[in-house]
């Protein structure tokens, strides 16, 4: 038999099996039904404009402060420090929720409980200071003008006991590069009213404050496991800078109210990177550089490493260090006649560290639930002039 | 001319030029990737620091409101 004949026998082979094997299909009797299409009423109906929950979270977490501060009266001596103890419970809720295909919402309401703040001072006579009650509610539509652009309208308002705040703001993003890179810019004003109190808790009138700040930002994603953020933002304060009730040592034997300047401008430029790791974790870092007119400089460096250890639940550890110099006016006991002073220990210089972990646990739920949320916390934050804090935080959440 | 080096280089991706294509970004899906973190989260480390340190504001969060402090 010649090579031909062996040629035309294998093409009959081959031919013979194309032509009577069954027919093999991919969506065979083990596979899902098909979607079925959609009709023309659906394609062409109106889009949907009611809201939609996304997702409904809600936090509560616990400070429990622990210092003296030389601001605080209630020292051993009139030119000691105070007590700085406080209790601060902290619930928070959050509703993100979609408006037809271009509009998203967040409402964001934080409430602040504060009790046991400085119980042995003066100004205990202002509740401010003894036991505080506030709330907010914070609002952001956010309207996708194009695939790579959005804009965001912002406002909220502020209630406390002695203390009434605003603001509004506007913000938009741009992305370029197939979306590899994200440009932001923002601007936000905030309006605070509060009662002027002086050193003795005796009230006078009203006081106020506005603070603007803009702020510009690029993302950029540099390989598969790598993006990068850096962000410069100033902030422009105007009006009563303190809260009027804090106190300086003075080197008379007494205490005199604190004297600052009514204006102060704020610039902060702060790097982050967020690194995938080979073995399912993430690596966080940041640094954030702020200096403002007061001659406070402060550097922040942050690292977050966390690690999945199940397809639903992830570990991360948390450390972060703070130094500053300090406002050039700040003394622990101030010449009489000096026309700038505090002793406000937050304006002081110092250092501080804060070290924590947290479990974050995202489980698969049944219908209408796609994820339950759940998240537990611990910080510790140490001053080194005389401040620790622990924090305890817990989070439950719904995602639609 | 070093600095328009520097400049053309940071302008590249805004020009169009995709470091990374879309097909090869999902590990940013991973939600420890999230350059922000959670929001509620966020919010009460932020408030922590701004209040007992003396260098709030600036980087899109705002120095004023609340507690009168700053």
């Amino acid at each position: 038999m010649g090579a031909a004949v062996k040629a035309r026998a294998a093409s009959a082979v081959v031919v013979a099996f194309l032509a009577f094997c069954p027919r093999v299909r991919a969506d065979g009797p083990s596979s899902p039904p098909p979607t079925p299409a959609m009709g023309d009423a659906q394609i062409l109906s109106p889009i949907d404009n009611a809201l939609h929950i996304e997702s409904i979270m809600t936090r509560i977490s616990g400070f429990d402060q622990f210092g003296h501060g030389w601001q605080a009266q209630g020292g051993p001596t009139p030119t000691a420090p105070g007590s700085e103890r406080a209790t601060i419970l902290e619930p928070q809720a959050e509703i993100d929720a979609t408006q037809g295909a271009r509009l998203k919402h967040r409402i964001w309401v934080p409430v602040d409980i504060v009790s046991n703040a400085s119980p042995h001072a003066i100004d205990v006579l202002s509740s401010a200071s003894r036991h505080v009650e506030s709330g907010s509610i914070d609002w952001a539509a956010t309207y996708q003008a194009s695939p790579v652009s959005d804009a965001t309208i912002l406002g909220g308002i502020h209630l406390e006991n002695p203390f009434r705040s605003w603001q509004g703001g506007l913000a938009g993003s741009r992305a370029f590069a197939d979306g590899d890179t994200v440009v932001s810019v923002d601007v936000l004003e905030v309006f605070d009213w509060f009662d002027r109190f002086d050193i003795h808790g005796t009230r006078h009138g009203r006081a106020e404050r506005s603070s603007a700040t803009a702020s510009l930002g690029i993302t950029q994603i540099l390989t598969p496991t790598t993006i990068v953020n850096l962000n410069y933002g100033v902030t422009v304060q105007r009006g009563e800078m303190g809260n009027t009730w804090n106190s300086v040592p003075l080197a008379t034997g007494e205490r005199g109210p604190e004297l600052l300047p009514d204006e102060r401008v704020r610039h902060a430029v702060v790097a982050r990177a967020a690194q995938f790791l080979p073995w399912n974790g993430a690596l966080h870092v940041s640094h954030r550089f702020y200096a403002d007119d007061w001659g406070l400089s402060a550097h922040s460096t942050e690292a977050e490493l966390m690690q999945r250890i199940s397809p639903f639940v992830y570990v991360g550890a948390l450390y972060r260090f703070h130094t500053q110099t300090g406002v050039t006016f700040f003394t622990k006991l101030a010449d009489p006649s000096a026309g700038l002073r505090t002793a406000d220990s937050d304006l002081a210089p110092l250092d501080s560290q804060t070290v924590g972990g947290k479990v974050v646990v995202d489980v698969p739920a049944g219908p209408p639930i796609r994820t339950l949320h759940f998240e537990f916390g611990y910080d510790r934050y140490v001053r080194t002039n005389d401040l620790h804090i622990n924090v305890v935080t817990c989070a439950t959440g719904y995602r639609f | 001319m070093r600095l328009w080096a520097v400049v053309a280089l940071a302008a590249a991706p805004i020009g169009g030029c995709a470091l990374v294509p879309q097909n090869r970004r999902a590990h940013f899906a991973d939600p420890m990737m999230s350059l922000t973190p959670e929001p509620l989260d966020a919010a009460r480390r932020q408030k922590l620091y701004d209040t007992r340190e003396g260098a709030a504001g600036g980087n899109g969060a705002t120095a004023g409101g609340g507690c009168g402090c700053q």
